[in-house]
Formats: C-alpha cells, structure tokens, sequence
C-alpha cells in the first residue's frame, strides 16, 4: 500500500520555480531516497511535504490530501522532518531534547521506553544525556536529531542529509543507526543525500531531480548499476 | 534560556527539596508566613511588600510572553495601565467588586489577544516593535478619553480600606488582597508554564522550525502567550488600584515598561521566583537608591543594574544555582557522582522531570 | 481617624527588624507615631528646636529639571534661616527647618511610596512637584491628616478647600493666566480679533477657559479662529497656517512644548504672519523659546509672570534677588544660574511656610493648617509687584495673582496695558 504519494508537486521561491512537478511514491514501510545535484531541488520536496513551503500539486499522505497544511497539522499525522542543519534546541539537555520530541504523546509510559530505545540506538547520546545539546559535536546533534524525530513516532521520516558536515566514519555510524531503526521499527522513511553511496545503504529505490524535476527512478540495484549514476553521484 | 525538562539531578537544593517532609511541610510553612505576616510587620513594611506583589505579578506576565516563550514585549506596562483604569472606572461607578476584577482581566486580555493575532503573524521583532507603541499610544489616549480616564488628572479610587469587624488596618487587608490574588496568579502561571504548554513555549522560544516539526504551531502558542502576559498584567492594574489607589497616564508611560523589563532580567528570565524578585528590585530599588543619594538615583539604579547583570548574568534567581553549581562542582571532584535519577529509573523520569526542576534562566 | 497604636507581639518585633535590615526605610516604630491632631500634643516632624518638612519630587527623568529646582529654592532658603539660628515660630520656640527630599522619577506609584516612607517622620509635606505625582497620595494624605501643602500643580482640585482639606496648591492654576491675558486685552479700547491654539487637554482646556471667561461680553474681542493639538504632536504648522488665514491680529497660544512653541513662532514668520502672541509662563522663557523662536519679529508677545526673573538686569541690584542667587549655590546644592522659575517659586514657599510657622501656636498640623490658611496678601521675597500670596480665598492657590508682561527684546516688562 502507498503511504505517501507526491504528483506533479510544484514549489517556487518569489519569482524562482524550484519544483517543476515531481513525483514520488512511498510505500508503507519503504524508504525512498532523493538524488541530485545542489540545487536540483531535493530539499525543497522535503519541504513541501512538511509544509514548510507552499506547494502545488498533489501530495497525499495516508489516503489525506495533506497539500496547504500547516507544517505542526501535518507533523500530528505522523510526518518527522528531521531539516538539514539538524535544528536541535541548544539550550536543551540532550535528554529535554527527546522529550521535546514527545511533545504531543500522552503515553508516558512509551516515552520513557522510546527514550531508552534511542540511547540504545545512539550510544553516544547516552553518555552526553546531561549534556546541552549546543555542547554536542556535529555528528551527536545529528543523532540527536534524528532521534528526537523517532521520539514523535512518526510514521514517516523525512531525513534531509543526515551526513552533511560529518567525517565519512560518522557518517556512517549515522546511516547504520538509521538503518538499524528502519529494520526494527518499519517506519518508512525518505531520504535526501548528496551521497548516493550512503543513501543507497538504506533505501529500497530513488529517485534523481534535475532542476525541479525527476529525471531517473528505479531501485537501488537499477540505479546502482547505471554509468551515468556512477559517474554523478559515485564518485567514479 | 529555556526552562528545564529535567532536573539538575544531583543538585544539592534539590535533593533537599525532594525529601518528602519539605515537600508537604514547605507549602504549609509558607502559607502560614504569609498569613501571619501583615500582622506583625509595621504599616511601611506591609506597603512596601503590597508594591512588590504588584509589580511581581506584572514581571511574571512579562516572563509568560517573553522569559518563557521568547517574544520580546515592551508593552506590558500599557496592560496594567489598562487593568488599573478599568478598576478605576468601575469602582467610581459602584460597580461591584468582582465584576470589576473580571472585567480588570478580560479587557487587557482581549486587547492582547487582538493585538497578537496581528503582530504574532508578522514574526521576528514586529512583535517588538507593536508592542512599542502600545504606551505610547496609551498615553495621550488616557489623556485624551478624559470623560473615562480622568484625563491627565487621573483617577483616585479608594476602594480597599479594611471593612469593619476585620480588625484590620487598612494596610494589612491590602497585602492580604495581594497576597491572595497575586499568589492565586503565581500558582496557576507555575503550573502552566511547568505543564505541556510550559514546554510548547520552551519549545517556540528554542527554534520555532523544529516546534512546528513536533506538531506545536508557533503562531497559536504565540498568541497564546501574549495574551496570559496581558491578562496578567490586567491583574497586576486590579493589584495597582488596590495598592496606590490612583491612577493617570503616567502610570503606563513607556519608560515604566523598559523597566519592567530589567526587573525581569535582572530577577530572573524564564523562573517564578525571579518575577518575585524583579518586583522587590523594581520597587526596593528606587527606595534604597533615595535613600542613599535623591540627587543620584538614577545613576545609583543603573550602577546597581550592571554590577548584578555582570555577577549574575542568569538574573537574582540563579544565585543559588550558581551556588549548587560550585558545591557540585567540589564534590565531583571527590569522586563520581552518582545521579539520583536514571532513565530508567523506577521513580520515572515523568515526575523526577517534573518535580523539582526549578527554574533555568538564561540571559533574555 | 486611623489611630497607629498597634499592639504587636514581640515576635512581630523580631521580624519588623529583620525586614527593617532588607527594607530600608520601610520600618516604624511598632506601636509610636501617632497621627496627633488633637489637643496639644506634638505632631510627628517636630520638637522644640526643629521642624522636619517632607518633599516627593521629580529629581530623575524628564522633569528632573524643574523638579531639582523645587527641592533647592526651599533648601536655600532654610538653610540661610537656619545659618541665622533658626525660625521663629508662633508659640515663642525658635526651630531650624530640616528638609527630606526623595526623587519620584514623576512616576505616582513612586510618589505614593515616599509619602508612605515620609509620613510618619516629617511634619507637613511641601513644594512637589507634577498632578499625577500629587494626587496619587492626596488621599492617603487626607486620611492620615498629613498637610500636602504649596505644592507645584495648576491642579485646581488641590485648592478646594471642601474636597482637599489638607492641601493647598502654590502656584497660579492655569485658568489665572488665561484670564490676566484676557482682562488685559479687553481693557485696550481697541478690537482684537482673537486665534486660540490649545494644548487638547485639562492644560490647555484651563488656559482657554479662563481667557474666554476675562473676554466675556467684551465687544471689541472677537474670537475668529479655536484650534488645537496633541501634546504629543511634532508640528503644528497646519494649525498656524489656518490659524495665520483667519486675519487674526492676537494668538492666544495655550501651549506648553517649548520645541512647538518655537517652531510656531518661526512658522507665523515664514507665512509673514505677524500678530501679537500671548504665551503661557512655562514656554515663554527669553533665551530657550523666544530668541531661537525670533520673538522680536512681532509687535508684542506677552505672557504672565510673579516671580522677578533673577537673570533680568532690571533686578541685578534687587536686595532680595542677590541673597536668593547667594543662598541657591551656598545652601541649596545648586550651583548653577537658576534655570526654571521653580527655583524662586520654591524660594517663595520657604518664605510662605515661614510666614505659617510665625502664627503657629502649637506644634500641630492642625493648627498649622489653620495658621497656613490665614496668610493674607503676604509679599514673599522675589515677587513681583502687585503679586502677593492670599491663602484665605477657597478655591484658589496660594498665588492667584501674576501680572501680564511683555517681551522687551531680552527680558520682559510688566505692563499695564495692551498696546
């Protein structure tokens, strides 16, 4: 069954069109990446589902046309976006931080216990737990972030270069976290990196933008065998 | 900055606070000081202790908006203003008491609400800059609607000497009045901001994105905030009315609400116990400096406000933290410290958060 | 009224104490101070060789000014009394008169706190100044029995003697300038036509209403134009240009922003609109208003005075001008030329409430009240000729009297008619 389902999605900055009708098709528990170059318009896809920008276009989520909706509407109905530039509460302790992510749950019960599964899950957080989240290194504030997203229990997951900034060996601690969350929790995920290799360590399929648009879809193995993709996004 | 979630665990005072004798006994032992003391104390000290509950509640208005949700409002004085003159007007046209008080609440708090609906939209320091012009338009506007306000002669409304059979002098019932309505306030704006929408405010204050992200709309907590903060501060006009019994332009005018805005950055930005203390500075304050020089007074307050700005840049209200925090220090020294509370702990992070979590300031 | 004796236990001591360390000044003696009033039993504030008076006035803040200045003239001039040894009272006792001034930013809620702090150590409070900062205790000082007396507001309310019973005002209300304006100019003998520009509140609104009430049934005084504006206004230029349109030889300007009065001044000029001005006391001073303001372009300019300007050659060799400009910096803190009227006016007060205290028969706030309310045509130092001080009219201060002056080109001349 699809859970989210993105067509002819357009989206501009002032006089500025950045999408220019993307499509996207997220199964429930799929993961689904988003390629492309700087500017090719992945970030802003992200955004428009989140309703951070206004969009054009469909975009269904869970059957609901969910297009127009305030960004905390549709973070209720299940939506984490975990932004580029990680947007933790510095002023927070670690552990405020994931609480905070719980804001709208009323299981404290299962807080608690989500809590101990994202210490579990980013061991690094469990030794900084006291720690304000300003004090973390890049790489801490990421799983923070992506973290706190878990906490709202979402059941999409909206990642947004989760190792931008990182060293590779972190980088990948990261993707293996998520991976790991991915296996155990199924929530379906989508996934913009500039790093396809990382990317497609997670995602079942993905698709490239190239100035607003889709250029290229298929699965993992499909686009992990292409010359062009090798040459673009591979690094050889 | 933000209040906190969670307790400092291992803090000494809070440990302190923990034990389940001060817990029950603490309320009480207050709630008896409270009682018994504008019985004992000499008619100065009650005045002086009814303006400080004035200007406390107006300071936790103040923290409501802009300590604890982080919009800047420079307007707060205006609502006492308007508190005040509505109390005024209705007690000169024998209004009765409590309809009086309502409305003393309501009509800030609609203008607030209005307000923020249109300036919560603009974002950023739009917000600032409207509430600005709320004293200063509020000023010539008391002058100007004289057949109400008074004009610039103000109105006088004695309404809260001690009624016969109370035995009490007229100052006692007033610090009474103060202490039941303004401690009614303190307990209920304590309990919201250490509630769910204490930590939305917390939440829109840290990074309005990510509160969206959570589900939180930061416009509506916005809104919301501003307008408890003139709500409040229609209390704090009721509390002026019982307290100085007059009132004029002057006592909205914008120079009273820049320092409304010390008193809470100097008690303490985002704490209960800093607006108390932001409204014994704002009132003890002028008293202390006439007392020492009438000529230098405002140079002694600005002395004064940058030496505690520069001790204690969380505010009054951190001094004990910041005492803990150097105990604490010490005593990690000494060997590891082990937290009181883990998360898994059986006491659950739940109360153990909830509970004793003081108050974090942060520099406004 | 309210009687003070409490009976307190000693635990309340304890803490009276305790807050009297963390409340300085707030603290009293527990169960002292009683408010006298009756029989002769002494008033707080004063004993056989002393008197202690009590002032709440801007020292800070925008009227810090003038409000400097209603603390030094007073000072000033029991400080020179006291250097001689004192003042001599009604019931034969010689007192020196001490003064406890504390700054209330202008702020009435401050105010109020001061007459608290004072009440109970001082024996009448005098020469505040500001409405708002005056009225916010007339209340409490009506129910304590407080004399809040010769204090600077054009507030009439201050003067009634039914509704304030322990007050007096000092200085003319609004509506005495208003109407020396207008006696003067109905009694010229020629026709006037008349613009009225006022300030749109009770300032304003007290000028006009005693100017229109002098001008009453005068059949050479016309009134062809009223405007007015905010007091938070930055220009009234479209005011003067439709005011300059209506062919009026006389302004009657009820304004009391020295910037606005300047800019009207200069603005009639560039509409080469040259009428003679009446201007209030308070904006009507040579140096700040009318030589930026180009006051000589015009046939007259006018306003009202009752105090001899210290800085006018006319009164440089004046006995009672050379001991106040003596006694201002020696005694009253204030080392500079005076630069408000306040100063003298406050002076005056000194000599007023010297005037009460030598028929003073015991040393109460009643009979003081009734000894200050019985002042006829006293002629304080630094009055004006034909300006006295008359407490036994009701309904008016002190000084209801001032005498109408005109601009010489550098200082101002009383006149006793228009030309």
């Amino acid at each position: 069954m699809t859970l989210l389902e993105l067509e002819g999605v357009t989206a501009s900055y002032g006089p500025v069109q950045v999408l220019d009708g993307v499509s996207l098709r997220v199964p429930d528990n799929g993961a689904v990446g988003i390629l492309g170059a700087n500017g090719a318009g992945k970030t802003t896809t992200l955004r428009a589902i989140s309703g951070t920008v206004r969009a054009g276009g469909r975009i269904v989520f869970d059957g609901k046309d969910i297009r127009g909706l305030r960004p905390d509407r549709v973070a209720a109905l299940g939506i984490a976006h975990v932004p580029e530039g990680r947007g933790t509460l510095g002023d927070l302790t670690v552990r405020e931080n994931l609480r905070v992510g719980a804001y709208l749950r009323k299981d404290a019960k299962g807080v608690a216990q989500d809590i101990d599964y994202c210490l579990d899950l980013f061991p690094n957080l469990q030794n900084r737990i006291r720690s304000n989240a300003s004090a973390l290194s890049g790489g801490e504030q990421q799983m923070l972030a992506v973290a706190r997203a878990i906490m709202s229990k979402p059941r999409l997951l909206l990642l947004d270069e989760a190792s931008l900034g990182l060293a590779p060996s972190t980088a990948k601690n990261v993707y293996d976290a998520i991976r790991r969350l991915r296996i155990e929790s199924g929530i379906a995920m989508v996934v913009v990196e500039q790093n396809a290799n990382l990317a497609f360590t997670l995602v079942d399929s993905a698709t490239v933008l190239e100035t607003g648009r889709n250029v290229l879809t298929g699965t993992s193995a499909e686009l992990r065998g292409m010359d062009e993709i090798r040459r673009a996004y591979l690094g050889g | 900055m933000a209040r906190v979630v969670e307790a400092p665990a291992s803090s000494a005072a809070s440990s302190f606070r923990r034990r389940p004798w001060v817990r029950r006994a603490g309320p009480l032992v207050l709630l008896v000081v409270l009682v018994a003391l504008p019985l004992m104390l000499p008619e100065g000290a009650n005045d002086t202790l009814a303006r400080i509950g004035v200007f406390a509640v107006a300071v936790l208005g103040l923290n409501v908006v802009m300590g604890y949700t982080g919009q800047v409002s420079l307007g707060q004085i205006f609502f006492l203003g308007l508190g005040a003159y509505v109390t005024a007007y209705g007690v000169t046209n024998d209004w009765n008491i409590v309809l009086v008080f309502v409305l003393a609440c309501l009509v800030p708090a609609v203008v607030g609400l209005v307000v923020a609906l249109a300036a919560a939209r603009l974002g950023g320091l739009a917000i600032a800059m409207v509430t600005i012009a709320l004293p200063i338009v509020g000023v010539p506007l008391a002058k100007r609607l004289s057949d109400y306000t008074g004009g610039s002669q103000g109105l006088s409304a004695r309404f809260t000497d001690a009624p016969e059979g109370t035995g009490l002098y007229d100052d006692q019932w007033q610090l009474y009045l103060v202490f039941l309505i303004g401690g009614t306030v303190f307990l209920l704006t304590r309990n919201l901001v250490r509630g769910r929408y204490g930590r939305a405010f917390a939440i829109v204050k840290g990074n309005e994105n990510v509160a969206s992200s959570m589900g939180i709309s930061p416009y509506r907590y916005k809104v919301l905030a501003f307008t408890i903060a003139s709500l409040i501060g229609g209390v704090s006009g009721f509390l002026y009315m019982v307290v100085v019994q007059y009132t004029s332009p002057e006592t909205m005018s914008f120079g009273h609400s820049i320092e409304l805005l010390v008193a809470m950055v100097i008690g303490g930005a985002a704490s209960i116990v800093g607006s108390i203390l932001g409204g014994a500075f704002y009132v003890v304050v002028p008293d202390l400096t006439n007392a020492i020089d009438p000529s230098l007074t405002a140079l002694l307050q600005g002395a004064l406000l940058l030496v505690v700005l520069f001790l204690l840049p969380g505010g009054l209200a951190s001094l004990p933290r910041a005492l803990t925090r150097g105990r604490r220090r010490s005593r990690a020294g000494r060997g590891p410290a082990a937290p009181p509370t883990t998360p898994s702990s059986t006491t659950g992070s739940g109360t153990a958060a909830e509970e004793p979590e003081t108050e974090r300031q942060g520099h406004a | 009224m309210r009687k003070h004796l409490r009976s307190r236990r000693a635990l309340g001591i304890a803490v009276a104490s305790a807050v009297a360390i963390t409340l300085p000044g707030c603290a009293r003696e527990v169960g002292g101070g009683g408010d006298g009033g009756s029989g002769g039993e002494a008033s707080p504030g004063i004993t056989d060789d002393s008197i202690t008076l009590g002032i709440t006035t801007p020292l800070s803040g925008a009227t810090a000014g003038p409000g400097t200045c209603t603390v030094a003239g007073i000072t000033a001039y029991f400080g020179a009394k006291n250097a001689e040894g004192g003042v001599e009272f009604g019931d034969g006792k010689t007192r020196t008169v001490e003064i406890e001034a504390l700054d209330d930013a202008y702020d009435p809620q401050q105010a109020a706190a001061n007459y608290d702090q004072l009440k109970d150590e001082v024996f009448a409070m005098t020469a505040g100044l500001g409405t708002p900062t005056n009225r916010a205790w007339r209340d409490a000082a009506i129910a304590d029995e407080v004399p809040q007396v010769l204090i600077m507001t054009g507030d009439p309310l201050f003067s009634d003697a039914e509704e304030s019973p322990w007050q007096l005002g000092f200085v003319p209300i609004y509506q005495n300038e208003g109407e020396a304006f207008g006696e003067l100019l109905a009694s010229s003998g020629q026709d006037h036509k008349v613009a009225i520009l006022s300030q749109n509140d009770d300032y304003g609104e007290g000028y006009v209403e005693g100017f229109t009430s002098a001008i009453e049934g005068a059949d050479n005084i016309e009134v062809v134009e009223q405007l007015t504006y905010e007091a938070t206004d930055t220009s009234v230029d479209a005011q003067i240009t439709q005011l300059a349109a209506s062919g009026a030889d006389v302004v009657f300007n009820a304004m009391s922003q020295v910037p606005l009065v300047v800019s009207a001044l200069q603005k009639a000029q560039q509409l080469n609109w040259k009428p003679s001005w009446f201007l209030p006391s308070n904006t009507s001073s040579p140096g700040a208003v009318l030589e930026p303001g180009g006051g000589a372009a015009f046939p007259g300019i006018y306003s009202v005075s009752f105090a001899k300007a210290p800085a006018s050659p006319a009164f440089a060799e004046d006995e009672d001008v050379k001991a106040y400009l003596a006694a201002l910096p020696q005694y009253g803190n204030y080392p500079d030329p005076p630069a408000f009227p306040h100063c003298q006016w406050s002076w005056m007060v000194g000599a007023t409430l010297e005037q009460a205290f030598s028929e003073m028969t015991e040393p109460t706030r009643e009979n003081f009240m009734e000894a200050l309310r019985s002042i006829e045509d006293f002629q304080a130092p630094l009055m004006l000729p034909d300006t006295t001080v008359n407490t036994t009219e009701d309904g008016q201060p002190a000084v209801s009297t001032v005498v109408v002056q005109k601009y010489n080109g550098r200082g101002y001349d009383t006149v006793e008619s228009f030309e």
